[in-house]
């Protein structure tokens, strides 16, 4: 371990490319030094410093324990995560996992959806069956995740992303976007967000 | 059996969803502090358990006896005075999640299960908790259409549990501790649980979900003493590949590209490590001949056909084995490479049945997706017959497209995994049905290692009315003797009762009773919750009760609750 964790905090902030280079000795690390680093950007209160970055705090062990699996794997690309996965085994993925999943979900302040684009997005849900594996509330389960109060703009961007493929690591929920059109996309973020 | 696509918006008032806030639906009561009673249950024989379908006081079974007839024979409650029915008690759950139990009762004591994979005893006369099993849950968790659970069996002084994180439970009976415990299968390959085991001669047999995920499917054995594995089958067969069937059971052609699939099959090998094949259900048992009976679901992908060519044995079929060794001894494929998920889940039954040249035989039949009741024969799973469509079909077999295909049924029945009741005097068979007119879509992915592999999708039209309907089948011609229509896709399940009743329950919360050879609605009753679980019956202290879960249900997003209901004539 050459290079102090804030510095790495602070790296990442600024330069993801710098991580390859501070993440690596993680495995070394305690579990409250090692979601150090994941603060610097899903933030130490669990607001996520930026709207492109997800809530981790009170989301599913289980899920988040499958992402970082297919970070490191690389099913799941992001130049960000991609680097500080791959420097995790599959039990510190687990203890970060259980380790966020404990702490509550942090309340981003989102406004609720108009009446009109609320329903717009229930009608999505009732055609698709997004509760059908999100379950009720959309707070999830399991590897399935809460999406319920989760940044808007992560939220579009995920489900943008299923639709063209470029996040590749869930097939099936890519099925599901390219069968949902645009438009009910937009809503469907726009009314989870503020659930 | 899958199905994320849902029901219409006749269900959910779009204002409540609104007003819903941002809530956990777990645990809506505080966990109780002490584990208070101890469960006083003699221990349960095989040969009571053999003998179950005589039993009127116990409800010992899943589906009511080894023959999964779910009929009851007690008639303390008939056309008559079912008028009269009235709450007992209502116990309520920790778990405010979809129900879908099937209650099962060992002298005065009740055994429930709820999402989750949680157990109760219950006083089967007071609603009192004698105990509650409460799982850890493993993190990594995948699984299909809910977090459900069906219920559990006992034998000897064991309870039998399998949990959505795919273990196999041994607990105590008298105080709920657990006694052994075992893995089934891997929840990160897509493996998970939501039936209740069978327990038979010493042996707890189990299948398993996973046909979204690319799964291989099983039924397994295991030591029930010991939670040893005895055997496995696995649903599906290093060769997969079959007959190049062009046709499905009805003789209807499902516009198979059989060149394509054989050109795919030369380049890429039969497909069968990834194929799917969830067993979903309870096996039936038949006791004379040693052998189980028991329907196998859809291939995995569900939709895309392109990457598993061949008939994809035995997805989407009646599969006969010898109980002992777990050898096979017969199947009947419904629908060859399926590509619409109308696969086969509702538990299989054993009945008497009139054969083709009208000799009663031995006879087994299933509810399918499709709509229609197979009649088979138990000497070698041979279509004696099928019954008229319960539901509209339209466009059979259309194939899915990438824009969508409008097809009837929609994926989710049909009958889903829903139990059929029979009533062998009658000759009577029982049927909750869904309407959903869905659009087929189709989408190309490789493999995805265990995640949610569906090869497109299918999405209910939204401008399209959704019902639902309970329908008799006189078994032995094939014809529908009386159907009632429901405001509501049905899921759930169905109990006949010797005092001349069928019961079942609506998303709405309504549970009622009809007269069994006519289907003239005699009582109802409204839960507040959706009735989406098979109602069981039993005697204690001389009086006959109906029970039954009100939760509603995720697949078809019915409204949830907490309530295991008993009904009583006074
Ligand atoms: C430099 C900023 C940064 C740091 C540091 C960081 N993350 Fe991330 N994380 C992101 C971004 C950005 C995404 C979204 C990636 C995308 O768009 O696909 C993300 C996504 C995730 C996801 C997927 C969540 C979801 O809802 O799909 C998980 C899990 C995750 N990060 C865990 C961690 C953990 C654990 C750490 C610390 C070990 C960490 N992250 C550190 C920026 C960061
Ligand atoms: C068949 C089950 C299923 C259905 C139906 C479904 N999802 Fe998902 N969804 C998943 C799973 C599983 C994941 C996790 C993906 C992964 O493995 O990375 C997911 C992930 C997501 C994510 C990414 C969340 C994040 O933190 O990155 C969004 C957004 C999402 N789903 C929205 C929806 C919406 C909106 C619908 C309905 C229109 C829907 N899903 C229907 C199973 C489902």
């Amino acid at each position: 371990m050459y290079r102090k964790s804030n510095f790495c905090i602070f790296a990442a902030v600024v330069l993801a490319a710098v991580l390859n280079v501070c993440v690596t000795p993680l495995y070394a690390q305690s579990i409250a030094e090692k979601t150090q680093l994941c603060a610097g950007c899903h933030g130490a209160d669990g607001k996520p410093i930026d709207k492109t970055i997800p809530t981790l705090w009170g989301q599913q062990a289980g899920y988040i324990y499958i992402q970082l699996r297919d970070f490191k794997r690389g099913d799941r690309k992001s130049d960000i995560m991609q680097p500080i996965a791959s420097s995790l085994e599959r039990q510190d993925m687990l203890d970060i996992a259980e380790y966020f999943s404990k702490k509550p979900w942090p309340d981003l302040g989102q406004p609720s959806a108009s009446k009109d684009v609320a329903a717009r997005a229930v009608s999505a849900n009732q055609s698709i069956g997004c509760t059908g594996c999100h379950l009720d509330h959309f707070q999830g389960d399991g590897t399935v995740p809460r999406l319920a109060g989760m940044g808007k703009d992560y939220l579009a961007k995920q489900m943008t992303d299923f639709r063209s493929r470029a996040r590749g690591n869930n097939p099936g929920m890519s099925d599901l976007m390219l069968a949902t059109p645009p438009d009910d996309l937009v809503a469907l973020a726009e009314y989870l967000s503020g659930l | 059996m899958n199905r994320f696509s849902i029901v219409g918006a006749a269900l959910v008032g779009v204002a409540g969803l609104l007003a819903a806030p941002a809530i956990a639906q777990q645990e809506t009561k505080q966990e109780p502090k002490s584990a208070s009673g101890q469960a006083k249950v003699s221990p349960v024989t095989q040969q009571q358990l053999n003998s179950a379908d005589k039993n009127s006081t116990n409800f010992l079974l899943t589906n009511g006896n080894y023959a999964q007839t779910r009929f009851y024979p007690a008639k303390q409650i008939d056309r008559d005075n079912v008028k009269n029915l009235h709450v007992a008690w209502i116990f309520q759950t920790d778990v405010k999640e979809s129900l879908e139990t099937s209650p099962i009762v060992v002298d005065g004591v009740m055994f429930v299960t709820t999402s989750f994979s949680h157990v109760y005893a219950l006083d089967a006369k007071t609603g009192e908790q004698l105990w509650h099993y409460n799982h850890k849950m493993g993190p990594i968790t995948t699984y299909c259409c809910g977090p459900n659970n069906r219920g559990v069996q006992v034998l000897g002084d064991l309870v039998y549990l399998a949990t959505l994180d795919s273990k196999l439970i041994a607990l105590n009976a008298k105080s709920g501790e657990v006694v052994w415990k075992t893995d089934i299968a891997d929840p990160e390959q897509g493996y998970s649980e939501t039936m209740a085991p069978t327990v038979i001669k010493d042996k707890v047999l189990i299948g398993t979900n996973g046909g979204e995920y690319g799964i291989r499917g099983f039924v397994k054995a295991y030591d029930a003493k010991t939670g040893k594995l005895l055997w496995t089958f696995n649903t599906v067969p290093e060769n997969s590949v079959g007959v190049w069937a062009t046709k499905d059971a009805t003789g209807r052609d499902m516009h198979r590209n059989i060149q394509a699939e054989k050109d795919q099959l030369a380049k890429t090998g039969d497909p069968y490590q990834k194929l799917g094949g969830g067993v979903w259900q309870n096996p039936a048992v038949d006791l004379a001949t040693n052998r189980i009976y028991f329907v196998v679901g859809n291939p995995s992908p569900d939709l895309d056909g392109s990457v598993r060519p061949g008939d994809n044995l035995y997805t989407d079929s009646l599969v006969s084995l010898d109980l002992d060794t777990g050898k096979y001894v017969c199947h009947f494929q419904y629908i060859a490479h399926d590509v619409w998920d109308l696969d086969a889940v509702s538990p299989a039954v054993l009945v008497d049945v009139k054969g083709k040249d009208g000799k009663t035989i031995p006879g087994v039949i299933h509810a399918g997706k499709t709509g229609h009741i197979y009649v088979h024969d138990r000497k070698d799973c041979s279509l004696i017959r099928f019954s008229e469509a319960m539901v509209p079909q339209e466009n059979m077999w259309v194939l899915p497209t990438k824009e969508g295909a409008r097809m009837l049924p929609g994926a989710n029945g049909g009958v889903e995994w829903s139990p059929i009741a029979t009533d062998p005097g009658q000759e009577l068979a029982y049927a909750i049905n869904l309407h959903q007119p869905m659009n087929y879509f189709v989408e190309n992915s490789p493999y995805p290692n265990g995640k949610l592999w569906l090869g497109g999708a299918f999405k209910a039209i939204p401008t399209e009315k959704q019902s639902g309907n309970i329908t008799a089948v006189n078994y032995n011609t094939g014809k529908i003797k009386w159907q009632v229509k429901t405001p509501e896709p049905m899921i759930g399940g169905i109990l006949a009762t010797a005092g001349g009743l069928v019961f079942t329950g609506e998303g709405n919360g309504k549970f009622a009773a009809y007269n069994s050879s006519n289907g003239k609605e005699l009582w109802n009753f409204r839960a507040g919750a959706g009735v989406n679980a098979p109602p069981s019956s039993y005697m204690v202290g001389g009086k006959q009760y109906i029970v039954v879960g009100a939760g509603g249900n995720t697949q078809v997003d019915f409204h949830r609750g907490n309530n295991i209901i008993a009904f009583s004539l006074n």
